[in-house]
């Protein structure tokens, strides 16, 4: 075996003696052990049998969830805009229910109970515990609670409770910003459990849209829990031990309540959207969707009727169309083509471009035409914003080339989300080499550059990256991030944190080209040329604008794609960005008016409308620095 | 037609010879109780045909096993300590599952790296300690910790505080058994209490809080403290003769899906009260007692040690689930043996009989 290395002799008998005594050792440890156990055992199950067989049979111990109050959402003036009303509802407790379907029978002949309320009761069913209640309706009325209660006696398993439902007093004013809470469904029950968060299971309202989805760990709060002692009817005798819920964070909006009615009104029935920003902070002011719809019909489960007339309906209304639309911004795209030119050094505020009513590159066959026809003559920056002359910005662009227009029209936030605290936002298009590539496997042609000079072509922006620019434009170059939280508070009396904004971007290095730039759009609309100048007509305030008319035409060869045919959303559409008062802008507008003529004659006048709201009757004195709000 | 008979006899001769038959008798009646119990708490046939099917497996491997000889399995030793740690190792890179879950799927049951580990460290420890001078001094102590430390060390860090203070014991059962001097135990006991505070900090915030909970279950009702609430009431309601069958409100204890395994102990106390908690343990006790007997049966160093420290290991399994539900002891997620649902599980822990019915069939035949 062994024998080569010198070690001591192993002692065979005398290690085995030395197993034994251990093994005895530990046998008599385990005997010990479990008879400490079985003694224990009997202790709990025959001494204190008593005690645990009446906790067990007859009262209950109930562990209940204390739902914390979802935080309100107020605007920038304190308007309450989503609140928590009471409200009533039925539950069951499978487990105490002898006789589901006849109970089912019995309660339907007291209360309302439609087949959608008992196909999503059936459903809950299935996830939920026995002995946890199952809503069976949510909206029950004065009488109906009364109904019940007079039987109480005789339903066992069946509870009516109260519990706080999500209210929105402005209905479809806030639709598309709030958005709204639903119930908590089986995705929703899941994901929790994958982020370790299932004590939310037994919220009601689950954000489901907006910025109560955005928000949602900040505005439901902390759930608490009860031990609440019952008897065999579940009636609570006591409550054992509470840990309080912590309540939901407020949130502060930048919004005006008053001037988004105000810019609804402006709409005057017509569909589209438009976004009002403070180009001082960022913060937006107003933001409209339209058509819109009631979010208050989502919050107990919308009915099957009520959901298919909404997404049926050819207009959209449950489309948000600031954060999912995109749409070409035509000429609006005009003075951020200027501002990179002016930045090249191929333009200057004197150069002047001579416009006969049709632009050829060499060698080519192909017209881009002005929209006057004619032309407008010879004309220098200036001019060429305020009467919105194609040639000038169709020899811009080829001039700059499509790569220096990308890269500029990156950095003024173009073809990126704008990173606005709403969930889902797209990026639009920002055509470019690399883009077109990508998505169509062909190179680019000289042609699409000269589109892309005047905002047509593979363009598509978002009304928040429009809206974004102008507030560039309108505060001295600062690229800052649209938003619609201003500060968070926990509870009444706490003080407000200011949610923090990342650092603006300055994107214009010559402030003389942006005031180039802003004199062609103040004379847009106050000019004796401009396309705008009705529009602003009558007006105790100077504003300054860019109008824009988006079309789709085909794009290959001669195609042409037939309106009908289009998605609503993207069929001719009028522009409009501008922001006023001219000396301190104190709001900077991005307008898109479905199915309307053209960006001067729908949008201009919708946006003056604003405005007005916005600034208010003309003061006594002269304003300096005056800052008013539309009240 | 006879030679057939006597051909067919013999070979199931052969393969069952090894067996000890008190302790496989014993196994079989935990097992069946088991299946009862299962049937009772999760009344779906498919869960418990499955759990029918891994104990048939569990078997197969019991009687693989104790067919080896103790020297083949001392061979094996190394090899399979050096393989189940490659395999932890690997699910800690490509592990899936929740933390304390990792594991490969192999269709009938998941396997889990860290039970192997639980046969493969005293299998290791008592391979080593064969060949090494006994009683163990220092230096193969400190050998034997490297042993233990590192799979533990790697199970922890998973985290499963749970597995890996079970893999620890199996260990230290081995050394234990080899005759460490009682002065050098306090040593250790010593230095380990000391080590206290600080291994502390390195728990995990649930973990702290389990035993927190445990010293005053007062503090935790929406989590641990809830569980042991509910599942001695179940147990104290079981009262003398239980509810019977089926009877139990295992709903109660359906909370914490870890656990669902871990609480069937309550169930079982409730639906048979003490006198089938004193028939159960009693059974637990006799396969204990039956395989530390066949420990000191065995041949050589190594089959004993093993035998005897899988004996132990077993016993700790059931002392802790049964101390934990009844709350005796922390929530440490350690699932009662051969009780529990569950495939891994039941696989190992008959593959470990298997190993000591190998220990203890072949015996010293020439003495010595």
């Amino acid at each position: 075996m062994k024998s080569w290395r010198i070690k001591p002799v192993r002692n065979p008998t005398a290690e085995t003696e030395q197993f034994r005594r251990r093994v005895v050792l530990a046998g008599l440890g385990v005997a010990a052990a479990l008879l400490v156990l079985a003694l224990g055992y009997g202790h709990l199950q025959i001494l204190q049998h008593a005690e645990y067989a009446t906790r067990s049979e007859e009262n209950r111990i109930r562990l209940e969830p204390v739902i914390p109050a979802r935080g309100l959402i107020f605007d920038r003036n304190g308007v309450l805009l989503a609140d928590n009303a009471p409200a009533y509802r039925l539950d069951i407790v499978i487990e105490r229910v002898e006789d589901l379907p006849s109970l089912i029978a019995e309660l339907r002949q007291r209360v309302a109970i439609s087949e959608e309320e008992l196909q999503r009761f059936e459903n809950a069913r299935k996830s939920t515990r026995r002995f946890q209640p199952v809503p069976l309706k949510l909206k029950l009325d004065e009488q109906e609670i009364a109904r019940l209660a007079v039987d109480r006696h005789r339903f066992s398993g069946v509870e009516v409770r109260p519990y706080l439902k999500r209210r929105y007093p402005f209905g479809e004013l806030t639709a598309h910003i709030i958005g709204y809470v639903g119930r908590v469904d089986q995705d929703d029950v899941e994901a929790m459990a994958a982020r370790g968060e299932s004590r939310f299971a037994s919220l009601p309202h689950i954000g489901k849209t907006g910025l109560e989805r955005y928000y949602e760990s900040r505005l439901r709060g902390d759930v608490g829990y009860q031990e609440v002692e019952t008897n065999v009817e579940n009636r609570s005798l006591r409550v054992l031990r509470r840990h309080d819920a912590q309540p939901g964070e407020s949130l502060h909006l930048s919004i005006d309540i008053a001037l988004q009615q105000a810019m609804v009104e402006a709409f005057a029935g017509q569909h589209g959207a438009a976004v009002a920003i403070d180009p001082a902070t960022g913060e937006i002011l107003g933001m409209v969707s339209l058509p819109s719809y009631d979010p208050n019909l989502f919050v107990s489960g919308i009915s099957f009727v009520d959901y298919r007339r909404l997404g049926e309906d050819v207009a959209r209304p449950l489309f948000n169309r600031n954060v999912l639309g995109g749409f070409p911004p035509g000429s609006t795209l005009k003075p951020f083509m200027a501002l990179s030119g002016l930045r090249a050094g191929l333009i200057t505020p004197e150069s002047t471009v001579f416009s006969s009513g049709a632009f050829r590159l060499p060698n080519h066959e192909r017209e881009y035409r002005d929209w006057r026809p004619g032309g407008h003559g010879t004309v220098n920056l200036l001019e060429s914003l305020a009467q919105s002359v194609n040639t000038y910005y169709f020899e811009l662009a080829m001039k700059l080339g499509i790569d220096r227009i990308s890269a500029d029209f990156e950095r003024m936030g173009f073809g990126r989300p704008t990173g606005i605290d709403l969930r889902g936002e797209v990026g639009g298009v920002l055509p470019s080499r690399e883009w077109k590539q990508r998505r169509f496997g062909q190179v680019w042609f000289p042609g699409e550059t000269v589109i892309a000079g005047i905002g047509q072509g593979y363009w598509v922006v978002t009304p928040l990256q429009l809206a974004q620019g102008t507030a560039l434009l309108a505060d001295d170059g600062m690229l800052r991030r649209p938003h619609l939280v201003r500060s968070t508070q926990a509870g009444f009396g706490a003080p407000r944190v200011t949610l923090a904004q990342p650092q603006p971007l300055s994107v214009v290095d010559d402030p003389a080209h942006l005031a180039a730039v802003n004199a062609g759009l103040i004379a847009t609309m106050h000019g004796p040329t401009g396309t705008a100048r009705q529009a602003a007509a009558g007006a105790w305030y100077r504003m300054a604008g860019k109008t824009g008319t988006a079309q789709r035409v085909g794009r290959r060869g001669t195609e042409r794609i037939d309106p009908a045919l289009l998605p609503y959303h993207l069929r001719h559409q009028a522009l409009f960005i501008g922001y006023a008062p001219v000396e301190t802008p104190t709001i900077a507008l991005a307008i898109v008016v479905e199915q309307g003529g053209s960006g001067a004659a729908t949008a201009a006048p919708v946006a003056r409308r604003i405005f007005d709201a916005w600034l208010g009757p003309a003061p006594a004195t002269p304003p300096v620095t005056a800052v008013e709000d539309g009240r | 037609m006879n030679t057939l008979l006597r051909w067919f006899s013999a070979f199931v001769w052969r393969w069952l010879d090894k067996l000890d038959l008190p302790l496989l008798g014993g196994l079989l009646a935990i097992m069946g109780i088991s299946l009862i119990v299962q049937a009772s708490v999760g009344g779906e046939l498919e869960a418990v045909l499955k759990q029918g099917v891994r104990f048939a497996v569990g078997l197969m491997a019991l009687v693989a096993l104790s067919r080896l000889s103790p020297s083949t399995l001392r061979q094996w030793t190394p090899l399979t300590y050096v393989g189940s740690l490659a395999l932890v190792g690997l699910v800690f890179v490509f592990g899936s599952g929740r933390s304390a879950d990792l594991w490969l799927d192999l269709g009938l049951f998941h396997l889990q790296p860290s039970e192997l580990l639980k046969l493969s460290v005293p299998m290791m420890l008592a391979w080593f300690l064969h060949q090494a001078t006994l009683p163990p001094r220092w230096l193969t102590l400190g050998l034997s910790a490297a042993i233990i430390g590192l799979p533990v060390g790697l199970i922890i860090l998973q985290p499963d505080l749970g597995t890996g203070l079970l893999v620890a014991a199996s260990g230290v059962f081995v050394v234990f058994l080899a005759g460490v001097a009682w002065w050098r135990i306090g040593v250790f006991a010593g230095l380990g209490l000391a080590a206290l505070p600080i291994g502390w900090q390195f728990l995990m915030p649930y973990q702290k809080d389990r035993i927190l909970t445990f010293l005053n279950p007062e503090s935790d009702p929406l989590g641990a403290g809830w569980n042991i609430i509910q599942s001695k009431i179940a147990i104290g309601s079981g009262g003398l003769s239980g509810k019977g069958w089926g009877q139990g409100t295992q709903a109660r204890l359906d909370f914490l899906p870890e656990h669902t395994t871990d609480f069937v102990f309550s169930v079982y106390a409730e639906e048979f009260g003490w006198l089938g908690v004193l028939l159960l343990l009693g059974l637990y006790f006799f396969v204990a007692a039956r395989s530390l007997w066949l420990a000191t049966q065995a041949r050589d160093t190594f089959g004993r040690l093993l035998a005897g420290a899988l004996a132990l290991t077993f016993s700790v399994y059931v002392i802790v689930n049964a101390g934990m539900v009844a709350g005796f002891l922390p929530v440490v997620g350690v699932p009662m043996p051969l009780l529990s649902y569950g495939g891994t599980s039941a696989v190992s822990l008959l593959a470990g009989f298997g190993m000591v019915m190998a220990a203890g069939a072949h015996r010293r035949t020439w003495g010595g």
